[in-house]
Formats: structure tokens, sequence, C-alpha cells
């Protein structure tokens, strides 16, 4: 099992999602988040004050899969988020070592 | 005793019974409570402790207390019960809580009880207001009826008249911190029937200040006593009604005591209570519009009653009664009619009274709110449309304590009378968790925001603000922005609507298009931040060209920030925030420069894509025309020529169709001669490739070719498109032979067969005729990173030269640069060029060591020449 951590445009939100559910992805969790990469802030000056707007709004997917969907759902990702812009993001991957469902106490597979 | 809670549960359930088929379920607090009042009737019959106690002269009574006292038992509320007795407590009063309390445990029902003396209970009431509430709502049930009538005497006598001011106080105190924790519940989505503001513990607020300061005794008393009218008392009662019912309804479905109305029960409730789908109009935003109504009602009655009668501040208020204009008077600190009949011999003072609420902070007291109500009907048409009247409200607009003067329009219905429209919204509600407010509630709110713009932390909003020529537009906006609402295009149809009223009120036309523009476009920047990529300029240019104007663009961000936090905290975060203030600043800057998105180049580009699309009609080629629209940039569509876009989406689609049919990387040249300025047009396209526009400006410069201008840009599809402008070939005879030959090594430069560097090197070696000339000016390299949030504008002065264009692009080329677009002219032999240029990663060039270097290199090249 891997998790997918991805960062992108606020706009591409809904073009990724769906392309993730259409894969068979069950549940994500999506957060509002800010911070910068190569996309840095910059700052404003508006009637004599400065006005740093420093970090970039994004959104952040998380979503765990099984590892065999992994180069598809990369493939989906960047197809959906690509705009050929700075700041289309990035996709992390990482290991993950166990998942269990609370409720029903179900680990592995069965309870992505 | 077992019988008589046989009895007890038996009626009991069949009061459930009823209740949960809907029969009589209006009455079934009332009937619940006289259920339990049989029960502890009976029970004090037959009961032998009972007996007993009397025989030893140990006399008491059964009062019911609290909730139960004022016969308000729901469905899961607490029994509370009290035993009196005159005097001392027997040690035998023990056993008689087991005798008549134990069944009704054994029933499962939640039961208070406390066992005092009147003393007791005198002593405990002065220390704690609370239980002097609970007391002041006892009921005799059974029993030794003197020892209660002693005990109601005792707390008028020895608590309440002793202590009036600071039980008035606590009273006070007791409503704030309910407003604190529970909130304004005729505004929440999920509101707390019981203890928010609007809900029955407002009722019982009213109830305790009538009991302690007027000497009321039951409910009714409240109309026979002439402290409410007769509709405003059935108004109270039927509205209470309706709460407990729905909290009724609330604690059969959540099977326990509740008071919070959560959403997971709202749908169920709203079809238990009859509401159907009307439409688009849910049943559970029916039900919720009545509820708020009712809270609403019940809020605005408890709070005008409270201040008249509560004995708080009695110092400060201690002024004089003043004279505030003909026909109206503050008197302790409030607005009030001098008489009923001044109204109806001018019913201008309706709104008179509200602007000098306005004017001078006071709210309308009780009598006034009472009499505004029922003289609504003089707010005929004529009135709506009288300018006085408009004049006024416009200064409760523009004036000081707004907020709070909108909120006594609307609770006293005044403000739907005056604009009838707002009816339409005033308690609908949208059954989501967005949407924290009633429509109308958040049209307020939205209001107060704007007016409390100067105490807000953000700087820059205050900033916005002060350099509005006017805010009146921006208010009235604020206050009519949803008034199109609910359901599709709300932004459009609440256009149309203040459009009438806007005219009836007569307003000044110029304003009236800023409110209507502002109603019309209030979710633009929002929707624009969130839908829409802000890097790509087109986007942001289009938004500009919508909203026009800088003042409008600050009236719209003001709008939107308000309307935003007047929705819920979900409308608006710092990730919002964030964004919207990014697209506000590309807009201002993009509005400022006027390039793109003044009126004049909108109506340019408007008519530009007009043309084009009839032209490429008529010739059948227009099929995939929005799709080039879309990718074309906006200094493209705004500069060239109609006949030439016809041109380029032709020789595009030839492009695209040839690229798809072979795969092969294509290209198209086209050249045709320019009589009238003796030069010939070059028509360049390819897919764009770093590095395509210095091979092209080399590859002519090979044959001698200059150019004399340049329009270069690349389409967001990855076209580039140039055209240029250059001196006639050598060859006057035969010009396409030339072209030919440019071609010929066009293809050859694609196939890595030529290189410019050697060629051009050794042309410039063999003639002689070509030596440079020593340059007449010094040339010039400007990097402009403020001119576009999008791009690093490149400006290059130098003199002209056959090879100029080809070496700067290399350079540019070298440095990593991608070229945009770019306007290459020359004055008499004065070559001026600008580039818009980004990196690799898509990025203005604001790193100053790149700058610096972009500098010096193309300053060493222009040397060289």
């Amino acid at each position: 099992m891997k998790k997918i951590e991805i960062i992108i445009k606020p706009f591409k939100l809904d073009d990724v999602k769906a392309g993730l559910l259409n894969l068979g992805v069950k549940g994500l969790t999506v957060s509002e988040v800010r911070g910068f990469g190569r996309q840095r802030g910059h700052k404003e000056v508006y009637r004599a004050a400065e006005y740093q707007v420093d970090f970039v709004s994004k959104v952040k997917i998380e979503v765990v899969i099984e590892s065999d969907l992994v180069p598809e759902a990369v493939a989906i990702i960047k197809e959906k988020a690509r705009t050929g812009q700075i700041g289309d993001g990035k996709i992390f991957i990482m290991p993950v070592e166990e998942v269990i469902r609370i409720r029903t106490g179900e680990t592995g597979k069965e309870a992505i | 005793m077992r019988s008589i809670s046989g009895e007890f549960k038996e009626a009991r359930e069949h009061l459930m019974t009823l209740f949960i088929q809907g029969k009589g379920s209006e009455a079934f607090s009332e009937e619940h409570a006289k259920i339990v009042d049989h029960y502890f009737r009976r029970c004090h019959q037959e009961s032998k402790i009972g007996h007993l106690l009397f025989k030893d002269k140990a006399l008491f009574a059964l009062l019911a207390v609290g909730g139960y006292g004022r016969m308000e038992l729901c469905l899961k509320s607490d029994i509370d019960i009290l035993i009196l007795f005159g005097k001392k407590i027997p040690s035998e009063a023990k056993k008689l809580v087991e005798e008549i309390f134990y069944p009704l445990w054994d029933l499962g029902l939640e039961l208070g009880y406390a066992i005092r003396s009147v003393k007791d209970c005198i002593r405990l009431c002065m220390d704690d207001f609370e239980v002097l509430t609970s007391m002041t709502d006892s009921r005799f049930i059974c029993g030794d009826s003197p020892s209660y009538l002693s005990l109601m005497e005792a707390l008028q006598k020895e608590v309440v008249s002793k202590k009036a001011v600071a039980y008035g106080r606590w009273l006070e105190e007791q409503y704030k911190i309910r407003t604190e924790i529970f909130g304004d519940a005729s505004h929440l989505l999920e509101p707390n029937l019981k203890e928010g503001i609007g809900g029955l513990r407002d009722y019982h607020h009213l109830l305790w200040t009538a009991k302690a300061y007027c000497n009321l005794r039951i409910p009714g008393d409240l109309e026979y006593s002439g402290l409410l009218s007769h509709n405003e008392f059935q108004g109270l009662i039927h509205h209470v009604g309706f709460m407990r019912l729905v909290r009724n309804h609330l604690h059969y479905l959540a099977g326990r005591k509740k008071d919070r109305l959560g959403f997971e029960v709202q749908e169920e409730i709203a079809q238990r209570l009859g509401f159907r789908d009307q439409g688009d109009f849910l049943a559970v935003e029916q039900f919720m519009g009545e509820l708020h109504t009712c809270m609403t009602s019940v809020k605005s009655l408890n709070r005008s009653f409270v201040s008249t009668y509560l004995p708080i501040r009695s110092r400060d208020r201690f002024v004089q009664a003043t004279f505030v204009s003909k026909d109206l008077h503050i008197d302790q600190g409030q607005i009030r009619f001098d008489s009923a009949k001044a109204i109806l011999s001018n019913p201008h003072l309706l709104m008179d009274s509200f602007e000098q609420s306005s004017a001078l902070g006071c709210p309308l007291s009780f009598e006034a709110r009472r009499l505004v109500r029922e003289f609504l009907f003089l707010v005929d048409d004529r009135f709506r449309k009288s300018k006085k009247a408009v004049q006024c409200f416009l200064s409760i607009i523009n004036g000081s304590n707004t907020f709070k003067t909108l909120e006594q329009m609307y609770e006293t219905g005044f403000l739907e009378a005056f604009i009838p429209e707002f009816a339409r919204i005033k308690e609908r509600v949208q059954f989501d968790t967005y949407h924290i407010y009633p429509v109308g509630s958040h049209s307020l709110e939205t209001v107060r925001y704007l007016k409390n713009l100067r105490h807000q932390k953000e700087l820059h909003l205050i900033d916005v603000f002060s350099e509005l020529p006017r805010s009146e537009p921006l208010f009235l906006a604020g206050l009519f922005h949803d008034i199109g609402k609910t359901g599709k295009d709300h932004a459009r149809k609440g256009e149309a609507i203040s459009r009438n009223i806007l005219q009836r009120f007569g307003y000044d036309k110029n304003r009236s298009e800023d409110v209507l523009f502002l109603v019309r476009h209030h979710l633009l920047l929002v929707e624009t931040a969130m839908r829409r990529d802000l890097r790509d300029e087109k986007a942001v240019v289009q938004c500009a060209r919508t909203v026009g104007d800088i003042g409008r663009l600050k009236m719209l961000y003001l709008l939107t920030w308000a309307d935003s936090k007047a929705t819920g905290p979900r409308a608006w975060n710092d990730w919002i925030a964030n964004m919207v203030l990014e697209l506000f600043f590309k807009i201002l800057h993009i509005l400022d420069r006027g390039e793109l998105a003044g009126s004049d180049a909108t109506q340019r580009v408007n008519r530009t894509m007009n043309m084009v699309r009839r032209s490429m009609y008529q010739r059948g080629g227009g099929e995939d025309l929005d799709a080039f629209f879309e990718v074309m940039p906006p200094r493209y569509l705004l500069n060239t020529p109609p006949r030439d876009i016809v041109n380029h989406v032709f020789l595009a689609q030839d492009l695209n169709k040839r690229f798809r049919e072979e795969g092969t990387i294509a290209y198209r040249l086209e050249s045709r001669p320019n009589d009238s300025d003796d030069c010939f047009e070059l028509t360049f396209l390819s897919k764009d490739r770093p590095g395509l526009f210095s091979d092209m400006a080399g590859v002519l410069a090979l044959h001698n070719i200059n150019i004399l201008s340049a329009d270069i840009c690349t389409w967001k599809d990855g076209t580039a498109v140039d055209v240029f402008k250059v001196s006639r070939p050598l060859d006057r005879l035969h010009p396409e032979e030339t072209w030919e030959r440019v071609k010929k090594d066009w293809a050859k430069r694609l196939e890595g067969k030529l290189s410019l560097g050697y060629r051009l090197g050794q042309k410039a070696e063999a003639s002689f005729l070509s030596k440079p000339r020593k340059p007449t000016t010094t040339p010039k390299v400007i990097l402009d990173n403020r001119s576009s949030d999008f791009f690093t504008l490149i400006e290059v002065f130098a003199d002209d030269r056959v090879g100029l264009l080809y070496l700067i692009t290399r350079t540019l080329f070298d440095l990593r640069l991608n070229i945009r677009t770019a306007k290459i002219s020359t004055k008499g032999d004065q070559a001026a060029d600008v580039f818009y240029v980004e990196d690799m990663e898509g990025q203005k060039v604001e790193d100053r060591g790149q700058v610096k270097e972009i500098e010096r290199a193309l300053l060493h090249q222009l040397r060289q020449l």
C-alpha cells in the first residue's frame, strides 16, 4: 500500500478528484493548504504600505491505494493537474505500513 | 400507590400515542403536565404518610416548579417538584419521597425534587437567583395552600422588592451569557430551541421580568394588564407554542432531552409538521424559515419588553425627556412618539423615528416599536416613492448605527414594508452548513461588516475603503446583493429586482449602475479565484474587463469580503482570502495600466471577435473558433487586425490537421507584398519550441532581409504566430525566389544541417559592404518587472541592422528565457524592441543576479555590432 500526497492548484481539484474516483479510489482527504515552492510569494505595495503575499493557496489531496495502482494514479493526476505553468504542484508517494478500519478492526487491503 | 402509577403510565402512553399520530400535538406539553398533576393529587389523597403528617399538623404542599410549574412539560423534560412545609421539616418527610416519587423513577422519568420550608426557600432565593426564577414559576398542585400563599408573599416582600436592581442585573447578565454560549438562535442554522437567543428562554425571561416588576402571575396577565397588546400576546403564544412543538418532536426523535436542533433531524421534523416541498423551495427550508420567524419575533419582543421594565442602569438613565423633533422625543434613552395620532397625520414620522434612532444611537422604545408595527399599513406606494422617505433611508445607510437601525426596521417589519422585495428573502433558509444565516439576516450582516470596516485588523481593507470616492452604492449593494435568492443565477435575478427598487427610489443613475454592477457580479472575484488559474493572464484580463474600472474593483473587493464573512466561517478563511487578494492586485494592476482592459480595449476586442466570427462563417471554417479564441493571448486579440486573425486561424487549422495526420512538426510561411509601406509581410506559424524565434530571425538575416517590425506571440495551445514586416529582398524582380531559399534554409535548420552562428559569422567576414558602422547611439537595455504580473519585460534600444534581432533573441535563448510575446519596431535607423519573457519555470525573472546577467549579456552583444 502506498499513500499519495498531491499538492495542486485549487481549480484543478474537481478534475483530479474525478480522475481518481474513476480509477476506483474509494475515499480521499482534501485540505486547504498554503505554502511555497518554486512559485514564490511576493510583496505588494498599496498606498505606501507593504503587504507580503508570501504563501500561495493550494489544495492537498491524500489518498491511500494499493501499490499496483500507483503508476496509473500518478498518470491520471499528472494529466488532470497539468497546466504547463509554474505551480502545477507535486506528487509525493510513500509506503504505508498498515491500515486499520476503526469500526470493524479490519486491516490491510480490506480497510482501504 | 402502584395502581395510581399504573393509571399514570397508561395515561401518559396514550398521550404519547396521540402525539406520534400527530393528534393534538400542539397541546401536548400542557396535557402532559396535567397528567403529572393528576398523579400527584391522587398520591396525595392516598398517601399514608401524608395522613400521618396531617395528624401531626406538619402541613405541606406539593408545588410544581420550573418548566413543570409553567405547564411546559415537553416529552423528555425534567419534572421538578417541591415539597413545601409551612414550618419545620419532620423526619418522616423522606418516607414521603419514597412513597410518591419512587414509582416515577421506576417508570424512567427524570424527576428532581426538594423538600424545603418556607424559610429555606427565602434564604436560598436571596443567595441564588436561579432558584428564585424557578420559585416564581412555581404552581400549587395540592396540599396545604396557605403554605404556598405565604411563600409567594414572602418572596415578593423579602426578596424581589429588596433585591430588585440586583435581580435585574442578574437577569441581564444571564441574557449576555446565553448570547455568548448559544448565540442568536433566530439566525443560526442549528439553533438551540431553549437557551438560544430568540428561544423559549427568551419567553421565560420576559415572564420573569413581568412577574418581578409588573405583578404578573400567569402569562395571560400580559394581555389583561395591558403590558402587551392583543396581537402581541397572541403572536407570542403562537410562536412559543410552535417552538415547544418542535422541541417535543426533537425529544421524540432523539429519545432524550435535547435542545439543539441539529441538521440530522430537521428534514424529518419538517415532514412531521406537515411541510412539503414546493418546487425548489424545500420543506425543510420552509420549516426553518418559520422557526426563525418565530424566534426573531420572540427575541425582538423580549428585548424591547425587558429594556422597558427591567430596573437596571437606573442612574445613567436618569435623563430628562428631551425633545428630538416635532412629534418625537427621547425618554430614558429611547425614542418615543409623542402620540399615535401624530403618526396618522404624518406617516413620514415612522421613517423619521428610525433616522433619529440612527443619528442619536438610541433605540426605539417598546411602545414606539409597537406603534410602528401597528401603523405599517401607512407605508404604501406613495410613501415608498416619496423623496423624503428615500432621503431618510439613505441617510440611515450612510450614517452611524446603520446595522442597529436596520435591525430594528427588520424586526418591526418596516424594512419589508418600505422595500417589499425584501419579504421574499427575509427568512429564506438554505439547507446547508455553508450559509449560517437566513438570507435576510445575512444581508444585514453584510452591511454590518461593511459599516465596521474601519475596525478591521486587515489594514489593506481600510486603505481600500478610505479611497472610495463614495461608499453609498457599496452599502446598498450589501443590502441588496442576495435579493434574488434563491435558485439558479440569483445574482442576475437580484440585479433585475434591485433595478426596480432603485428606480422607485428615483436613485441617481450613475450610482444605480454601480449598485447593479455589484449585485450582478458579487461572486465574480471568489469564483474566479477558486475556479481559474491566477497565473493565466487571460483569465485575469477577462475578469478585469468585466469589472471595467478601479473604483468598482475596490467596491467589489470589499463586498466580496463582507459577503463571505457574513456567510459563515467556511466561506472565508486565510486560504480563500489569500487567493482573492492576489486576484484583486492582479486586476488592479491591469486596470491601472489600462492597456488590456480599459473600456476602449474591451470594446475593441469584442468588435474584433465579432468580425472574425462573421468572416470565418462566411468562409465556412468557424466550427472550432471559440476554442481558438480561448487560447489567444489578450494582447494578440487586442492588437491584431481581424483580417490577419482569420488568416492565422486558417493556417493553424491546417497545421493542426497536418500534425494529426502526418505527425510531423510542420510550419507555414507565407509572404505577401505590402505596397503602401514598400515592404513585405511574412506570416510564420509553427509549434513553439525554445529558440524558434531566434532561428527564424537568423535565417532571415542570412538572406540579408532586414526586419522592420514584428509581432510575435505564442498561443496557449503552443502555436507560435509570428508576423514580420521586412524590407524588400535585394532581388526586386523575383522576390518569391528569395522566400523559396528562406524556406529551404529553414528546412535545413530543422534537420540540423545549418549552423546559423557559423554562417552569419562567415557572411560578416566576407562582405565588407555590410561592415558594421560606428554606432551612433549607445545601446540600452531595460528590464521591467513592474508592468506585468505575469511576464518580465525586456526593452532593447539599439542601432538597427541586419542580424540584430537574431543576436538579441539568441542571447535570450542562451539565458533560458522563453519569449511569449514580442513587439519589434524600427524608427529610422533605431530599433526599439519589447520582449515579454518568462523563465523555464514560467515565472518572472526576479532574481537580482539573473537580471544583471541578462542586462550585461545583451549589452555585450549589442556593442559587438
